[in-house]
Formats: structure tokens, C-alpha cells, sequence
């Protein structure tokens, strides 16, 4: 035993020690969460998203620079660990050496220390310009970040230093696969030190290294480095597919006292690995509509705060002192932070480690609304508007048919039930009561007759899907207004469903499942696109206009629906397409989501008018969109920019009506 | 504190009213029934006086058919403790319903305040809380705006005429009704909508209330909605021939003068 294996075994076993107290402690507060955790299955598809996300890093190379920074970094660490593990052996025991592997794999592995040190070294250095000069916005400062970028640097120059004076001091067999290290050998040989002097360095600048090493796996579990251990398992256990419904509450389950989180201790432990897994690269934020508004809501600084929420509480939370827990709702998580959410998801889809910011934020308001009754003000005349007439707007359900009047639309009443027509047409409460909208609706119904498509609609006996009153975190609602129309779509045998209304479309298609309600549903993008590609519609009469399309968040992001709607314009001769800056799942949301169609917006720059700036940007004459509430928020938009004389908020039915 | 709270279920705001067939009453078929917003407003005070005065009770009371009883779940939903639903025919005129509504009253071993709403939205009578109070003997304040409490007075700010306020100031026991302004009613929280649903609402006939029919001092002759709003009409030309015009058609259209 050398004096470097007892060092080692205090110095390595005082490490190890503290760091896997410290992981023991993460892996406690995660076991102590009494939220239900979402169902896994369909491992085969997870093992695939697992490597191509972490080993392959997709998400992460959305954004190319960084992305290629980051996953120098990410394969240097996996490949130097193999280095760092020998020379861990090797001090414990100088014949563990691993180069019982052979001749040429050793060479291999030598060859492959210097080549990944020196990939690292790069993303770590451009990593550090891009934090220091480059400085995107929603990067921020972050000391933490710089520690890490400092320890990994460190750990890279250690490595060279190390090499370098192992090669002078040793002149090992394998010096020519030190192809980097041994040039800096060469440098070091001008200096004219002893062999001793040599392998004095060799020694110090390994302790430098394992030092380093043992220090940063103490430092780790308390900092955003923390996502190398839990972004993986958090990539592996992500939602799988795009598509998403909200998780119901079961409120048959009457052991169920807590609906929503009022603390962190109510959260499930995949909402913890959410926490654990965020490195704070700021990607969500820079794609949020509040925060790019100037609303309190960072998806970053949400993600951060609840962390710092839990690991406040976790004395409480380990003891089971549930009565020293303190509210979720914080100095920094405020209720105006929660309520600035229009749950477009633009973050979930930026996030490289699969965060589902937008689960804690709608769990925060079921507890709000259910449990403490507490809401923006204006929002109780919506509910109370659902729960009587079933619309968030002031109408009787007595008069939801009287669009229709004149237009000899039938209803499901009127022609029995569901096999006596190709669709049912799902109106949705704008299209019934929206002045606006209804013209959307006709225009659809124009396009319907002129396709020969036969259909039907409910009538008086639809109600609103109660995709405001989830989102807003009422799911007793929801659930009230989902089991209403169910049962009516049951009653008629609905199988296949258009609307077009995309918050419609997707509580429909996602969201009516667990509800007992399982239909083909279309979005009229979708449908219109089917008709003209079939040829039953043919646009003919030529619209001489730049035409711009606004993404709505429920058709793109929440149901991956972007090229239909695009086609049906683009199929209309004449028609000159321009993309906005931001589209696509980057396109910015037009602040209507989440209920926030429902609220007053009294913080910040209006969201819809910020979005229709970037839609006039293009200089189009008109701007498309293929949602009733993007109609409404980006007429506003237009009206407030006073550019209503020369642009035109369509809904892509309308233009294609017109075109026909 | 033993506080009451009176009120009524009526159509819904967005209702579009239809006469019956024979014009003796409504056409009830699909309307969706509430609680009257104006008595939201007393549930509300009520509450917000018990969660002040521990071991207070607030009772909802209403009297009316069985529909009636969904009004009185969601005021429990709310946060009342105890509901009575008093069996009262459709029919029944203000007079008839205080009458009933007192004699429920009447019953209880001790009553502080009794809460109502202004007036109910459907018949917009605005008698009930101030027959009950003469029922049962204490006096009534109405219109309130905003209530202070100094043991067992009452200063009440009572909204009158030409936007002015009067201030009264009220011993207990005592009649208040309460209009927009009040404070703002609660949405009910769903463990509390929960419990609404397995809660006790006690049930009492007109003979348990001492009121009978007899008590209708209304016959109702028949009923017709107001003939549809013309469009507008615009007199154009100098003063003197508008005028003219105006006169003219007063006269000869409108037959007013």
C-alpha cells in the first residue's frame, strides 16, 4: 500500500460518502411524494427515445451550436470516465491497469482520452463564450453554471498536464496515442525538468484531476449539473407522444381529499425527476408567450422555484410533518405566475430533457380553484356560464342552433343517429354564438354542401367540451360538461367528428378517452385539405394575396397538425404564402389558451397584439388561422395596431369558401 | 350567531322566456334553474359573518317546489350548515311565500339576522323580506350596500334614490336585504360541493308553517310577453318640423297623446 491508496481511499471513500448521502437524500424526497405518478408503458419505444435523445441528443441539437457544444461535452464525459475509472483503480492498486483489454483496444482507449478531452475542451470554451459574450437572454447568470464550466474545464487541463507529464516522466509504450498530450510533452521537454521533477508533476496534476473529479461528484447533486443523472431516466419516462390529454382526477375515489397541488409534497415523483433534470438552459423561456410579454411566468424560473419550494420543505416532507408544509404558492411561484400560462406548450416542446412544465402548472390551479376557490375574478361568471348553460358565454342553450337558421343544416335529432350522415359537425361555442365565428362556421358548412359531404350537427344538445374550465384548473367541470356530451354522442353512435375549432379538436380527440368517449375526430383543416386532395373541392377563383398563417397552439404543438391548413391556402391559385418569423412549433401562441381567452391581461404587453406585430412584420394581406380564438385575439391584434383597412384575419374556411 | 338566509330558485339570466300554452304561467321546459344572484349575495354575508363569530349556524331556507331544493344545495355547496325547503305551489304570490317562509321561521328556537336578496330576478317583486319581517314581528332593512357589525347592531348602508346612500343602524333580531355591492359571492369549493350533496335538507308542508292558500293575495289573470321592439324611427328636417313630425306621430302611430 503506497501512500497515494491510503490518500485515495480517505479522499475517494470522504466523496463518495457525501455525494451518496446527498443522492440518497434526492432519492428520499422523491419516494416521499404522494402525487400519482403517470402510467409507463410501451417500453420498446422508450428504450428508442432514450437513445436517440441522449445518447443521439435530437432535442438537444434543435438548437446546432450549443447542441454540438453540449454533446461534445456529453461523449467526452462518457468516454473519459473509462480513463478516470483506471486511474482510480490504478491508485488503489498500480497493476489495475486496463490494459488487459490488449494492445490495440488500449491504444484505442488512449487515443480516444486525448481526442475527447480535447472535443470537451472546445464546448466548454465555446460554451463560456456563448455564456459571457454571446449572452442569449434567457440564459441569464448563473454562478452555478459558471462553477460547472470552470470544474470542467479544470478537468480537461488537468488531463493534458497529466498526459503530458506521464509521457515525460514515463515514456509509456502508448506515447504516440497520446497525439494531443504528447506535443504538449514536447513543449515541457524545453523546460529541462528531472525525471523525479517530471513524475512529481505527473502525480500532482492526477490529484489535481482526481480531486476534481471527487469534488464535482460532491457538487453535482446540489446544483443544475444534477440533470446528468436525472435527465436520462426523465428522457426515458417522457410522454411519449406528442398528443396529450390532461390526467383525470377521479372523484368516484372518495379516499381522494386532495385534488391539484397546494405543496410540493402532493406532486409525484416524475414531477420531482422534472425538477431534478433541469439544467436552466433557458430554452422555455425564450419561446414563452408571458415571459416574452413580460408577464411574471418564466417556464424556467417556475421549474427552478418549485425546486426550491421542495428542497425548503424537505425537512417537513421526510419527517410526514404535513403540518409545516408550506404552500406551493410562494415569494416566487405567485398566483399570477401560475395564472399567466396560456398552456401553448412552446416550452415543452424547447425542452431538451422532456419537462412537462405545463402539468405542474395546471395541477397548482385545480388546487387553487377546487380547493381554496380562488381565480381571477372574471372567470366565475365563465363557469357559472358553463355550469347552467353549458358555454362560457352569456347565451341561453336555447339559442346555440340559431346560426343555423335558414342554412338547412340538420341535426342528429332531426335524421336519428350517427350512420345517417358521413360526419357529425361539432360546432363548438364560438361558432354557435361568436358573431365572428359564426361566419367561420357557414363558410364551413359552404364548403361542407358544396363537397356533397353529408352531415350533421347536434343541435340544442351540444354543449361546450369544457376545455377552458380544465385548462383553468376546474375539473370537476370538466368533467361535468365531458359526461354530458358523451352520453349524447353515445346516444347517436358518433364515430367520426369534425370541428373547427382546435381546443374542441383536441379535448375530443385527447381529452374524452377516460371519459368514455372514443371517436375519429378531424380537425376542418384536416377535412377541407381530404376534400380538396379527393378533388370534391376545387378552389378555381384566384385570390391575388400574400396570405401569412398563424399556427394556433391545440392544432401545431398540442396535435402536430401544421401542413394541412398551410395546403388548403396554398391550394387556392393566385395565393402568395409567407412564413412569420416564428411558425411552425415555434410559432408564438395568440394568448388565448389556458383560459386565457377568459381573463383580463393586466400585466405586461398584450400577448395577441405582440403576436400580430410579428403577422404584419410579413406585410401579408391577410392572416390566416384555423381557430376561433385566434380569430378573435388577432382581429383585436389588428384592430389595436389600426392596420384594419389593409389586413384581414381569415379563417382558412373562409378563404377557401371564397375560392370555390 | 343563529343567521338565516332566505331565497329563491329562479330561471336563469340567459332564459328566453316563454309563455305557456293556456298564459297561466311559464313554459318551464328547458330552463336551467339558479339560485336568484341578488340572495348569492346574502348567502355570502352570511358565511362571511359566521367565519367571523365562531359557533354560529347560517340555515338556508326557501320555499317553493322541488326543484327548489337545488337552489338550497347550492348555497350549502357554498358553505351553509343547514337547508329547509319549504313545500310551496308554483303558483304562490309573495304574500303566500312569506307567509311560509315566516312560519319556518318561526320554528327555530332563536333568530339573530335573516338574510335575503334584494328582490328575485323573475318576478322582481321585492315584497318577501319585508312581509316576513312584519310576520315575524322585527324590522327590515333593504337594499344593502354594506353591513357593519357592533355586537348585536347592525349599521347598515342602504343604497336610495338619485344615487345617495342612508345609513341605519339596526338592533338584532332583524331582516336585511342585500343588493350588488355587498361583497362579492364565493365560488364554491369542490370538498364543500361534495358535502352539499350527502348534507340533511329538512322538509316542511304548509300545514308544519302554519300557511295554507288562503294566504295568495294575487289571482293571476293571465300572462303575455311584451310585443317585440319595433326599429327605431328617425325624424329628420329643422326643429319646428321635427316636432311636427314627433307630435304627428305620437298621435296617429303610437296613439299616446
Amino acid at each position: 500500500m503506497t501512500w497515494q491508496t491510503l490518500a485515495f481511499l480517505i479522499v475517494g471513500g470522504g466523496a463518495f460518502y457525501l455525494c451518496g448521502k446527498k443522492f440518497a437524500l434526492l432519492y428520499k424526497l422523491l419516494k416521499a411524494q404522494t402525487g400519482k405518478p403517470p402510467k409507463f408503458s410501451d417500453f420498446g419505444r422508450r428504450i428508442q427515445t432514450a437513445i436517440v435523445n441522449v445518447l443521439g441528443q435530437k432535442a438537444v441539437l434543435q438548437d446546432p451550436a450549443i447542441g454540438i457544444a453540449h454533446t461534445a461535452i456529453f461523449w467526452g464525459f462518457l468516454i473519459i470516465t473509462i480513463g478516470t475509472l483506471e486511474q482510480f483503480c490504478m491508485t488503489i492498486y498500480e497493476g489495475a491497469s486496463f490494459e488487459f483489454i490488449g494492445q490495440t483496444l488500449y491504444s484505442a482507449m488512449i487515443w480516444s482520452q486525448d481526442f475527447f478531452t480535447a472535443f470537451v475542451l472546445f464546448g466548454v470554451l465555446y460554451a463560456g463564450y456563448r455564456r459571457f459574450f454571446k449572452k442569449p437572454k434567457h440564459l441569464g447568470q448563473s454562478s452555478d453554471a459558471n462553477k460547472i464550466l470552470a470544474f470542467t474545464g479544470g478537468l480537461m487541463v488537468s488531463i493534458f498536464f497529466m498526459n503530458a507529464f506521464h509521457v515525460l516522466s514515463a515514456h509509456p509504450w502508448f506515447t504516440d496515442d497520446y497525439f494531443i498530450s504528447k506535443h504538449l510533452a514536447e513543449a515541457f521537454a524545453g523546460m529541462g525538468f528531472s525525471e523525479d521533477v517530471n513524475h512529481g508533476l505527473y502525480t500532482f496534476f492526477k490529484w489535481v484531476h482526481m480531486c476534481l473529479v471527487l469534488g464535482f461528484a460532491v457538487y453535482i447533486p446540489g446544483s443544475k449539473h444534477l440533470h446528468i443523472v436525472a435527465a436520462g431516466p426523465n428522457t426515458f419516462l417522457r410522454k411519449l407522444d406528442r398528443e396529450k390529454g390532461m390526467t383525470p382526477i377521479n372523484f368516484e375515489d372518495e379516499t381522494v381529499t386532495q385534488y391539484g397541488i397546494a405543496n410540493t409534497k402532493q406532486m409525484s415523483w416524475k414531477d420531482t425527476l422534472d425538477l431534478y433534470s433541469c439544467t436552466e438552459c433557458g430554452r422555455c423561456q425564450s419561446l414563452c408567450p408571458a415571459w416574452n410579454t413580460e408577464k411574471p411566468l418564466s417556464p424556467k424560473n417556475l421549474i427552478i422555484d418549485i425546486k426550491k419550494n421542495l428542497y425548503k420543505n424537505k425537512d417537513a416532507i421526510l419527517a410526514g410533518q404535513d403540518d409545516k408544509l408550506t404552500h406551493v404558492i410562494d415569494e416566487h411561484v405567485t398566483e399570477d405566475v401560475i395564472w399567466s400560462c396560456t398552456s401553448c406548450r412552446a416550452c415543452e416542446i424547447a425542452c431538451p430533457v422532456f419537462i412537462e412544465h405545463t402539468d405542474k402548472i395546471y395541477n397548482i390551479r385545480r388546487n387553487l380553484v377546487m380547493m381554496e376557490s380562488k381565480f381571477p375574478a372574471e372567470v366565475q361568471p365563465v363557469f357559472k356560464n358553463m355550469e347552467t348553460n353549458g358555454t362560457p358565454w352569456a347565451f341561453s342553450q336555447s339559442e346555440r342552433a340559431n346560426w343555423a337558421e335558414g342554412l338547412n343544416v340538420k341535426t342528429m335529432a332531426e335524421v336519428g343517429d350517427a350512420s345517417a350522415v358521413d360526419v357529425l359537425l361539432w360546432v363548438g361555442c364560438a361558432g354557435a354564438y361568436d358573431d365572428r365565428n359564426k361566419s367561420v362556421i357557414k363558410s364551413f358548412v359552404s364548403l361542407l354542401n358544396k363537397a356533397g359531404v353529408k352531415f350533421a350537427t347536434l343541435g340544442t344538445e351540444e354543449t361546450c367540451t369544457g376545455d377552458a374550465a380544465r385548462r383553468i384548473g376546474n375539473e370537476y367541470l370538466f368533467q361535468t360538461l365531458a359526461k354530458t356530451n358523451v352520453d349524447t354522442l353515445n346516444r347517436y353512435q358518433v364515430k367520426r367528428i369534425v370541428t373547427a375549432c382546435p381546443h374542441c379538436f383536441n379535448t375530443l380527440k385527447n381529452e374524452y378517452g377516460p371519459m368514455g368517449g372514443n371517436y375519429e375526430v378531424v380537425h376542418h383543416s384536416q377535412f377541407i385539405a381530404k376534400l380538396i386532395q379527393e378533388g370534391k373541392l376545387k378552389p378555381s377563383k384566384a385570390l391575388d394575396a400574400t396570405v401569412t398563417f398563424h399556427d394556433s397552439c391545440y392544432l401545431g404543438r398540442w396535435n402536430n397538425v401544421y401542413e394541412q391548413p398551410r395546403s388548403v391556402i396554398e391550394s387556392i391559385p393566385s395565393v402568395k404564402m409567407v412564413e412569420m418569423k416564428q411558425h411552425h412549433d415555434k410559432g408564438m401562441c395568440c394568448g388565448a389558451g389556458g383560459g386565457r381567452m377568459w381573463m383580463e391581461e393586466h400585466i405586461g404587453r398584450r400577448v395577441n397584439v405582440t403576436r400580430t406585430e410579428q403577422a404584419l412584420e410579413t406585410n401579408a394581406g391577410i392572416i390566416a388561422t384555423a381557430c376561433p380564438f385566434c380569430v378573435t385575439m388577432i382581429t383585436d391584434g389588428v384592430k389595436t395596431k389600426e392596420a384594419v383597412d389593409h389586413v384581414q384575419v381569415k379563417d382558412i374556411s373562409e378563404l377557401l369558401d371564397q375560392a370555390t | 350567531m343563529n343567521l338565516y338566509v332566505c331565497i329563491k330558485q329562479v330561471p336563469d339570466t340567459e332564459t328566453k322566456i316563454k309563455v305557456n300554452g293556456d298564459g297561466s304561467g311559464i313554459d318551464a321546459a328547458g330552463i336551467k334553474w339558479i339560485m336568484s344572484p341578488y340572495d348569492e349575495f346574502a348567502v355570502e354575508e352570511a358565511l362571511r359573518v359566521k367565519e367571523k363569530n365562531a359557533g354560529s349556524t347560517v340555515t338556508v331556507i326557501t320555499a317553493g317546489p322541488d326543484r327548489t331544493v337545488e337552489a338550497l344545495r347550492t348555497a350549502l355547496a357554498m358553505g351553509a350548515d343547514n337547508a329547509i325547503h319549504v313545500e310551496l305551489p308554483e303558483t304562490a304570490d309573495s304574500a303566500f311565500a312569506a307567509k311560509a317562509l315566516a312560519g319556518a321561521l318561526k320554528k327555530e328556537a332563536k333568530v339573530d339576522i335573516v338574510y335575503f336578496g334584494k328582490e328575485a330576478i323573475d318576478d322582481g317583486a321585492a315584497q318577501v323580506p319585508q312581509l316576513v319581517a312584519t310576520y315575524i314581528g322585527v324590522p327590515s332593512v333593504g337594499t344593502v350596500v354594506g353591513i357593519e357589525y357592533n355586537g348585536t347592531t347592525l349599521k347598515c348602508k342602504r343604497e336610495i334614490e338619485g344615487g345617495a346612500f342612508e345609513m341605519v343602524e339596526v338592533s338584532q333580531p332583524v331582516v336585511v336585504s342585500g343588493s350588488k355591492g355587498l361583497n362579492e359571492p364565493r365560488y364554491a369549493t369542490l370538498p364543500n360541493i361534495m358535502k352539499a350533496k350527502k348534507k340533511e335538507v329538512k322538509k316542511m308542508s304548509l300545514a308544519d308553517v302554519g300557511a295554507s292558500p288562503s294566504d295568495q293575495k294575487i289571482k293571476m289573470k293571465g300572462l303575455q310577453l311584451p310585443p317585440p321592439k319595433q326599429a327605431g324611427k328617425k325624424i329628420e328636417g329643422d326643429a319646428a318640423a321635427q316636432a311636427k313630425a314627433l307630435v304627428t306621430a305620437l298621435h296617429n302611430e303610437a296613439k299616446v297623446i
